[in-house]
C-alpha cells in the first residue's frame, strides 16, 4: 500500500529525514517510535503534504502512485488521513459541516453523489457514541474550545467517518488520560481491517497496549534504526532508547 | 478641506436655503452649522482620525439636497426584500417616501418623518408630538443631532463635522420613539435609498431613535442605492436610550459600488441601559463611519460590532469612540474586516474612561484579514483612562489566513478554493453569529456571501 524508499526531507535548512525506508501493507498496523527530534512528526507531515517540508531525495509510492506529487486534498481523496498531533481550532466552521464537506469531497472525487444529510447525521451520531462525545459537539466550531482529549477524540471521529485506507496518527495518545486513551484505541481498532493500514507515531508504549501493532520501528536521526514486533516496544519501555541508538551507531 | 470647498458648500446652501424645511432643522441651526464648516472646514487626510478615509471624491460632489418634487421615482421592486417582522419606512434621497413604506403595529413604538405631513405611525393613538420624552430636541421644530451631545466647538474640532453638513442640508428625518416599557424586539426597518448622482445632489439621511425607560427595541437601519449613479450619502444618526432600556441596532451599508457613503452616529446610554450596534458594511467605493457612544449612567453597556468587507478599490474607514462616563459601565468593540483586491479596511477604535467611571470593563478586539496582495488593513485600538480600578482589554491583528487552518481543511479533502472561502467566512462568523434574530442573521449572511462572490462553498451554511 505504502512504500517509502530512501527518503530525505528537511524543514527550512534543517535536514530531518536521512534515508528513511518503510513499507506498509494493507491490513497492517505499524508503530513508529523514537526519541524527541528523531523525525517522527516530520514523517507524518511529509506523508500528508504539509507545506514547509521539502523532500530532498527518495520516493513515496502509495497504491502505485507517486504520493509526493499529490496535493494534500488529493491525498485525502485517495484515502490518506492524518490525525494531527495538535488539532487546529477553526471557530466559525461547524464540526458537522466540515465532516460532511470532507465526505462529499471524497465522494465527488470518486464520481459518487453527495451523502444524504439525514443519513449522514445518523452516521455521525453513531460514531460519536463510540467516541463517547457529547451531543453538543454537533453545533460547535471545529475543535473550538475543546480540551486536549476532546480534540484527539474528534480526530478519531473524523477518521471513523472518512474511513481512510491509510491512517497516519501523529501522537494521538499524547495528553490523553487512561480513559480517553482507551476510547481512542477502541476507535482505531474498530477501523482495522484487511483493506486498511494504520501508522501510529508515538512516544510511549502505553498506546500499544490497546492498539497492538504488527510492527514496531525505532526512528533515530531521521532513519529507521531497528524494526521488530510488539516486544520491541516493551523492551524500549524498560530500557529506553539509548541502547538502540548505541547499537545503531 | 480647501477653502474652495467650504465656499462652495456655503454657496450651494444659499441657493437652496429657502426650500429647506425648518421643521427638520431650524434656519438658525443650519446657519450655525454652515458657519462652523466655513471656519473649520470638513476633515482632511491631515486630521489624525481621517487619514485612511477617502475624501477625494468630495471635491467633485455637489452638496445641495434635492427638493421632494425632483426626487427620482423608485419602484418597490427596486428595493431589497423586507425582513419578516419589521415594519419598513423608506426614505429616498433623505426624504420620506410613504408610497414605499409599509407600516405595522409595533408595541406602541412610533415612527415619524419630520418634514412630511404624510408621516406614518405604527400606532396613531400614541402620537407623541408634544409629549415629554427622555431625550432632548425631540419636538418636531428642532430634532438636533449634534447640538444635544456636543457643543459647537467640540463638533468643529472633532470628528463630527460631517454631521454639520447634514444639518445644513437635510430635507427630512425619521424619528423613532419607544415609550416607557415598550417591547418591540423585532420592530422597524428604516431604509435609506440613494438615487442621485453625486455631481448633481447629495442624500442626507437622518435618524433619531428615542427609547424611554425599560423599553426594548430592535431596529434595522439600511442604506442602499437604486440606479447606477455614484451617490454621495452623508447620514446622521442619534440614539438616546433611557434607564433600563435595551436597543439592538442593526446597520447595513449596502450602497452602490461607486457611492461615497459617510455617516455620523452619536448615542447616549443611561443607567443600566444597553445599546448593541451591529454594523455590516459591504457597499460603497468610499465609506466612512464615525460613531461616538457615551455611557452616561451607572451600569450602562454598549457593544459595537463591525463587519467590513471590501474588494476592488473600495475604502472602508471607521472611527468608533466609546466614552465611559459613569461607574461600572461596560463596553465591547469588535471589528472583523476583510480587504481583498486593492481594497483598504481601516478601523480606529477608542475607549475613553472618564474620572468617575470606576469599575469600567471594556474590550476591544480588532482583526483584519488581508485577502489580496495589494490590499491594506489598518487597525488601531486606543485607550485613554482617567481613573483606576478598571479592566480594559484590547487586541488588534492584521494578517493573512492561518496556514495551519488551511492545511487542516485540505488534509480533510476540502478543495483549496472552498477552504479559503470557508476560512474567510469563519473569520466573519465570529461577529455575525451574535445577531440574535435568525431571519436577520440569515439575511446578513446572504449579503456577505453575495459580496464574497464565490458562494458555492457557503451554500450549505446559508
Amino acid at each position: 500500500m505504502l512504500k517509502i524508499e530512501n527518503l530525505y526531507a528537511s524543514v527550512g535548512d534543517k535536514k530531518v529525514l536521512n534515508g528513511l525506508s518503510l513499507e506498509v501493507k494493507a491490513g497492517e498496523v505499524h508503530a513508529i517510535m523514537g526519541p524527541n527530534g528523531s523525525g517522527k512528526s516530520t514523517l507524518a507531515s511529509v506523508l500528508a503534504g504539509r507545506p514547509g517540508y521539502t523532500v530532498d531525495k527518495g520516493t513515496v509510492t502509495y497504491e502505485g502512485k507517486d504520493l509526493l506529487g499529490l496535493e494534500p486534498q488529493d491525498r485525502a481523496h485517495e484515502g490518506i488521513f492524518l490525525g494531527f498531533q495538535y488539532p487546529v481550532e477553526i471557530p466559525g466552521v461547524n464540526n458537522v459541516y466540515l465532516l460532511k464537506a470532507a465526505v462529499n469531497a471524497a465522494r465527488k472525487h470518486k464520481g459518487l453523489p453527495e451523502v444524504d444529510a439525514f443519513d449522514f447525521l445518523g452516521l455521525v451520531r453513531e460514531k460519536m457514541k463510540l467516541m463517547k462525545m457529547d451531543e453538543s459537539f454537533l453545533s460547535r466550531g471545529v475543535n473550538e474550545g475543546f480540551s486536549g482529549g476532546e480534540k484527539k477524540r474528534n480526530e478519531i471521529l473524523q477518521m471513523l467517518v472518512l474511513e481512510p485506507k491509510l491512517a497516519i496518527l501523529d501522537e494521538t495518545d499524547s495528553g490523553l488520560d487512561i480513559d480517553a486513551l482507551k476510547i481512542v484505541a477502541a476507535g482505531v481498532n474498530s477501523l482495522r481491517s484487511a483493506e486498511r493500514a494504520v501508522v501510529l507515531v508515538t512516544h510511549y508504549q502505553r498506546l500499544l497496549d490497546y492498539i497492538v501493532p504488527d510492527f514496531v520501528h525505532v526512528l533515530a536521526r531521521g532513519k529507521i534504526v531497528r524494526s521488530g514486533d510488539r516486544t520491541l516496544a516493551l523492551e524500549l519501555e524498560k530500557r529506553g532508547y539509548d541502547w538502540v541508538l548505541e547499537d545503531a551507531a | 478641506m480647501s477653502a474652495v470647498l467650504s465656499e462652495r458648500i456655503v454657496e450651494e446652501h444659499a441657493a437652496a436655503a429657502s426650500g429647506l424645511p425648518s421643521s427638520v432643522v431650524s434656519a438658525e441651526r443650519r446657519t450655525r452649522a454652515l458657519e462652523i464648516l466655513r471656519t473649520s472646514g470638513l476633515p482632511t487626510a491631515r486630521d489624525d482620525n481621517w487619514k485612511y478615509a477617502n475624501l477625494r471624491a468630495l471635491e467633485k460632489n455637489s452638496f445641495r439636497s434635492l427638493a421632494t418634487e425632483s426626487r427620482r421615482k423608485v419602484a418597490p421592486s427596486d428595493l431589497p426584500p423586507a425582513i419578516a417582522g419589521y415594519a419598513r419606512y423608506v426614505f429616498v434621497d433623505g426624504a420620506f417616501a410613504p408610497e414605499l413604506s409599509a407600516a405595522a403595529a409595533h408595541a406602541g413604538v412610533t415612527v415619524k418623518a419630520v418634514a412630511s405631513s404624510g408621516a406614518q405611525s405604527g400606532n396613531a393613538a400614541s402620537d407623541r408630538s408634544g409629549s415629554a420624552s427622555a431625550g432632548a430636541g425631540l419636538r418636531s421644530g428642532a430634532p438636533s443631532v449634534v447640538g444635544t451631545a456636543a457643543d459647537a466647538g467640540a463638533a468643529a474640532r472633532g470628528d463630527e463635522r460631517f454631521a454639520l453638513l447634514n444639518e445644513a442640508f437635510a430635507v427630512d428625518g425619521a424619528v423613532v420613539h419607544a415609550p416607557k416599557g415598550a417591547d418591540c424586539a423585532a420592530c422597524v426597518e428604516i431604509l435609506f435609498v440613494a438615487t442621485e448622482a453625486a455631481q448633481s445632489a447629495a442624500s442626507y439621511p437622518r435618524l433619531e431613535l428615542q427609547v424611554e425607560a425599560n423599553a426594548r427595541v430592535g431596529l434595522i437601519e439600511r442604506h442602499v442605492s437604486v440606479g447606477n449613479d455614484a451617490n454621495f450619502v452623508n447620514g446622521v444618526v442619534q440614539v438616546n436610550i433611557a434607564a433600563g432600556a435595551q436597543v439592538d441596532h442593526y446597520r447595513l451599508q449596502q450602497s452602490g459600488a461607486h457611492a461615497t457613503w459617510f455617516d455620523t452616529l452619536t448615542a447616549t446610554v443611561e443607567k443600566d441601559a444597553r445599546y448593541c450596534m451591529q454594523f455590516v458594511s459591504v457597499g460603497a467605493l468610499s465609506a466612512r463611519t464615525t460613531s461616538r457612544v457615551q455611557l452616561v449612567g451607572p451600569g450602562a453597556e454598549a457593544a459595537v460590532h463591525v463587519v467590513s468587507l471590501a474588494d476592488g478599490q473600495q475604502v472602508h474607514d471607521g472611527f468608533a469612540l466609546i466614552e465611559h462616563v459613569a461607574a461600572n459601565t461596560k463596553s465591547e468593540t469588535t471589528l472583523r474586516g476583510i480587504a481583498a483586491g486593492r481594497a483598504r479596511v481601516a478601523f480606529n477604535s477608542k475607549v475613553v474612561v472618564r474620572e468617575h467611571a470606576k469599575g469600567t470593563d471594556s474590550k476591544q478586539s480588532l482583526r483584519g484579514l488581508l485577502a489580496g496582495t495589494q490590499a491594506e488593513i489598518d487597525v488601531r485600538p486606543q485607550l485613554e483612562i482617567y481613573t483606576d480600578d478598571v479592566r480594559c482589554n484590547h487586541g488588534a491583528t492584521a494578517g493573512k489566513l492561518d496556514d495551519n487552518m488551511l492545511f487542516y481543511l485540505l488534509s480533510r479533502g476540502i478543495e483549496k478554493d472552498i477552504a479559503l472561502q470557508l476560512l474567510k467566512w469563519a473569520f466573519l462568523e465570529d461577529v455575525v453569529s451574535r445577531i440574535a434574530v435568525p431571519e436577520l442573521r440569515k439575511h446578513i449572511e446572504q449579503v456577505l456571501a453575495g459580496q464574497m462572490k464565490e458562494t458555492a462553498a457557503l451554500k450549505e451554511l446559508l
